[in-house]
């Protein structure tokens, strides 16, 4: 088992590992080290803003260092954190051996690292963005903002942001299909529903973002003026987008670090979470409720009070859902016999400053009082004490709680306990004191101030406590990283904890377990003790490793029964290559070179497309032996495999980010200042025909295909119905680009554009999946049980269908009714 | 799946009704409907926005008597509990949120 779930040796290993523990131990300690750059930064800041009118910094090397501090604590550090941790815990959690896509967390890490560093170096060579983490134009336009400081933000993010999707759609299908036999959604752990709500989340508030930064650097580099009022553009697009993607993502960061206390609480109690059903409720609700608050962010900029009415209401309603939560955690805590024991020191330090984060977002969600304490400091502490209080302390807590699963010992030095008492209460000394100072109407993001304002002495006492707190947070990564060196060896299950991923040997091995457990309750490990030696001795599923291969359960959604055996993907290098180019097609525009962008591009579909085929079997192998009796079917002979349900998840990201574009086309339509525009595209018949008819063709092409393939017929009749209608589709939308030639004229135009870029973009994905499965057919790699590729195809299809045929209607429509 | 949406449906049908009728909103006031003469005392906006969020509250409530209901909701159970909890989150929030639009004047 070892040999074959191995990583390969010595540093190539590095480059071609897929292994959940590899990669999340990577992504965790990248993630600290940007933590540590964030928390430099912020230093930075207070040394500033320590004193009346110091000299320390010049402004514009200020606004490069809050935005950055921002950035990085946003983008390159909260979100990557918890999903490494996610990486760690969540397959032994399940009682699976990894993550459904491998390769695809190797991706998400490699194009995270380069990313990532990228955004870091334009900072160090003095190129960072300085027009805040939100980059709101026209502050962050061309005119404002020359020089590509704020083109690192924009395509330096976004690549990060598509790491972040590709972890998503992983642990999605990694929750509801990867899991131990029996487990049944009521059976599965609750830091489990905490993360696919989040990954959820994360496909659905992402691509508002990626929308935005592709429209604003398009505006900036060709002059499409989406945000430009004075050519039917609206600035306030740009904040509908950015907070579309910016409440969630608060929740996004909060709601892993929830998890985490609902994991962790109950163990340090000794006892089960209380509400179970009313916490996953809780949770589902919280993430929905959350996208329906982002105007809030937007109270000051004049929208009449019945919208500011709908966006306070909903604002003051998750107080709720937060409610019943932390009301579960007080319950567990008093049915248990909780121990003080260093993960529940954390939590505690978590109780006391997140309540009075949410407490202060209450304040903020009221409208006249958000209007007195708009883009104050204020804000600054409210958020900080939602953010650290509600996501940092928790996440120190799961650290070290989880460190002997990570690093196989337990913590002997005591470095952590001074961490604490250094932390939190140097935390609050620093943002209470900037309540203050916000309501005594310090402006955020002011390079400096006078003496005589009235603020000097708060100031002075935040940036205190904030060196104070650095030195705390210092601690905690010596701490952690003491004990993880040499500390003493840990035995199993140390805390007594009920969930599987104690099952397990410390550290947790390659393969994590040796037989895939059958659990019959919330916490197997409560329940049967002897549970861990019995997967050990190979009791469970799966346990012989004779058919020399990785492979690990896949069970039914609801119930949890046994319904397939994955084949999981060896080493390989393919992820870190194909993040090489992914990368550089993202970074090459900064310096210009756009032709080294297209080739990157083109690396990017043929390193897919080789992915893709290394993938698969040219013969049927039939049910397989699952172990303790069972006879289970490959994964890669059933209708609904992995890839099918990856590319569903993917679609539901993409499909928002086609909702994100229509809804900002209507936005322009209905409020911007320049419209309507001086005339309207008129289709003629010819456009519309082939939109039509290209639809059709898809839609029926690929399902006749699929159904020659189950009937062992010929489907070359279906796939050049396929391929002919994606054809037409392609050409109907080449059709707008020609009768509107000039997209920098007007808002309408380059709206125009988009929208039929998206159906050449997506006609053009379709042909290139068309082609490879007509050449995966010639190659034998299909069968009435190998169906599975033609349906991933099948739907691909449907979806460009139905959204190339909305795009190019909404694109119509007005030259046609006018 | 089944199990997924009966959990996912109703709270997302409050998000897609609560954007779609602050969507209404934004074209109300860009074409000035709030003007227009409506139903009795009520401008034509009025009522086209009540009538929107009256629909909303019908939807949500069919949704959440539809999954009290074995046929729709399934087997009793820890889905059926948390699907029908969600559902009730979801027409509470619906009547919460969208009720401005009978108190508030609409483009001030």
């Amino acid at each position: 088992m070892l040999t074959i779930w191995s990583s390969d040796p010595r540093f190539r290993g590095w480059l071609t590992t897929n292994n959940n523990n590899d990669i999340g131990t990577l992504f965790l300690c990248v993630a600290t080290a940007f933590f540590v750059v964030g928390g430099i930064l912020a230093m930075l800041i207070r040394a500033q803003l320590a004193t009346p009118g110091s000299a320390f910094m010049g402004p514009e090397a200020y606004n490069q260092v809050f935005t950055m501090h921002g950035t990085v604590m946003m983008f390159l550090f909260a979100i990557p954190f918890f999903e490494a941790l996610s990486m760690l815990i969540l397959p032994g959690m399940l009682g699976t051996r990894d993550m459904a896509f491998p390769r695809l967390g190797a991706y998400s890490l490699w194009v995270y690292i380069f990313g990532g560093s990228a955004v870091i170096a334009a900072m160090l060579i003095g190129l960072a963005p300085g027009g805040g983490w939100f980059m709101y134009p026209p502050l962050s336009s061309a005119a404002f903002s020359p020089g590509i400081g704020a083109d690192v933000w924009l395509l330096g993010i976004t690549s990060i942001e598509v790491s972040a999707i590709a972890t998503g759609c992983e642990v999605v299908v990694t929750v509801l299909r990867y899991r131990a036999a029996g487990m049944s959604l009521a059976r599965m752990p609750i830091f489990a529903w905490f993360i696919l709500v989040v990954s959820v989340m994360i496909l659905t508030a992402f691509p508002p973002m990626i929308l935005g930064s592709l429209l604003l650097e398009v505006e900036r580099a060709l002059g499409w003026p989406f945000f430009q009022v004075e050519n039917g553009g609206d600035p306030l697009l740009w904040q509908h987008l950015f907070w579309l993607f910016g409440h969630p993502e608060v929740y996004i960061i909060f709601l892993p670090a929830a998890g985490m206390i609902s994991t962790i609480l109950p163990v340090m109690a000794r006892t089960t979470l209380v509400g179970y059903g009313w916490v996953v409720t809780a949770v589902a609700s919280l993430a929905v409720l959350s996208f329906g608050l982002w105007v809030h962010h937007m109270f000051a900029t004049g929208i009449p009070h019945l919208s500011l009415a709908f966006f306070s209401a909903a604002s003051t309603l998750v107080a709720v859902p937060t409610a019943v939560m932390i009301f579960a955690w007080i319950g567990t805590l008093w049915q248990g016999r909780p121990t003080m024991k260093l993960p529940m020191l954390w939590i505690m330090g978590f109780f006391a400053t997140f309540i009075v984060g949410g407490l202060t977002g209450v304040m903020l969600a009221v409208v006249p009082f958000n209007w007195q304490a708009h883009d104050t400091y204020f804000v600054v502490a409210h958020l900080h004490y939602v953010l650290i209080g509600g996501y940092v302390f928790p996440m120190v807590a799961a650290i070290h709680f989880f460190l002997p699963l990570l690093g196989g010992r337990t913590r002997f030095f005591k470095l952590g306990e001074i961490a604490f008492w250094l932390t939190v209460p140097a935390f609050h000394f620093t943002f209470l004191a900037l309540h203050l100072a916000g309501l005594l109407g310090q402006r955020r993001r002011i390079w400096t101030y006078d003496d005589g304002q009235g603020w000097t002495v708060i100031n002075l006492v935040a940036s205190v406590g904030a060196f104070v707190m650095a030195i705390g947070f210092a601690l905690v990564i010596l701490d952690v990283i003491v004990n993880t060196l040499v500390s003493t060896r840990a035995r199993r299950n140390p805390w007594g904890a009920g969930t599987l991923e104690w099952a397990t040997s410390l550290p947790s091995p390659p393969y994590g377990f040796a037989s895939i457990p059958v659990v019959t309750g919330r916490y197997p490990l409560e329940s049967d003790p002897a549970l861990a030696h019995r997967i050990a001795r190979g009791e469970g599923y799966l346990a012989q490793s004779s058919r020399n291969r990785r492979e690990t359960l896949i069970v039914d959604t609801s119930t949890g029964a046994p319904a397939q055996v994955a084949v999981l993907p060896g080493n390989s290098r393919l992820p870190f290559l194909l993040a090489v180019v992914t990368s550089t097609s993202f970074l090459a525009p900064l310096v210009g070179a756009y032709w080294l962008s297209g080739a990157a591009l083109t690396g990017v579909v043929i390193l897919a497309l080789i992915w893709a085929w290394g993938l698969g079997a040219k013969t049927d192998e039939g049910p397989v032996d699952a172990g303790r009796g069972l006879s289970l079917p490959t994964s890669q002979e059933v209708p609904d495999p992995p890839g099918w349900w990856g590319s569903l998840m993917l679609l539901l990201a993409d499909g928002v980010h086609f909702g994100a574009l229509l809804f900002g086309y209507a936005f322009l339509w209905t409020l911007a200042p320049d419209w309507p525009p001086e005339s309207w595209l008129v289709p003629g018949t010819a456009g519309p025909v082939l939109a039509l008819g290209g639809a059709l063709g898809l839609v029926v092409g690929t399902r006749l295909a699929a159904r020659a393939i189950l009937r062992t017929r010929r489907p070359w009749i279906g796939f050049a119905l396929a391929v002919a209608g994606a054809m037409s589709l392609e050409m109907a939308a080449v059709s707008i680009w020609i009768m509107c030639p000039d997209p920098a004229a007007h808002a309408y135009v380059a709206t125009l554009w988009l929208l039929a870029g998206h159906v050449a973009l997506h006609a053009t994905i379709t042909l290139i999946m068309l082609g490879y499965l007509i050449a995966r057919v010639i190659a034998g790699y299909t069968s009435p049980r190998r169906i599975g590729e033609a349906r991933i195809v099948q739907l691909w299809g449907d979806f460009t269908a139905l959204t190339s045929s909305m795009a190019l209607a909404a694109a119509w429509a007005p030259g046609v009714f006018a | 799946m089944i199990d997924i949406l009966r959990l996912s449906v109703p709270i997302t049908v409050w998000l897609v009704s609560f954007s779609a009728v602050y969507g209404l909103h934004g074209i109300v006031c860009a074409a000035e409907w709030a003007g227009r003469p409506g139903i009795g005392h009520l401008s034509l906006g009025h009522v086209l926005l009540l009538a929107a969020s009256a629909m909303a509250v019908l939807v949500q409530a069919g949704l959440m008597f539809a999954i009290a209901n074995v046929r729709v909701g399934g087997p009793r159970g820890f889905t059926r509990r948390t699907s029908l909890a969600l559902a009730v989150t979801a027409l509470v929030a619906t009547v919460w949120t969208l009720f401005p639009v009978a108190v508030l004047p609409m483009c001030r």
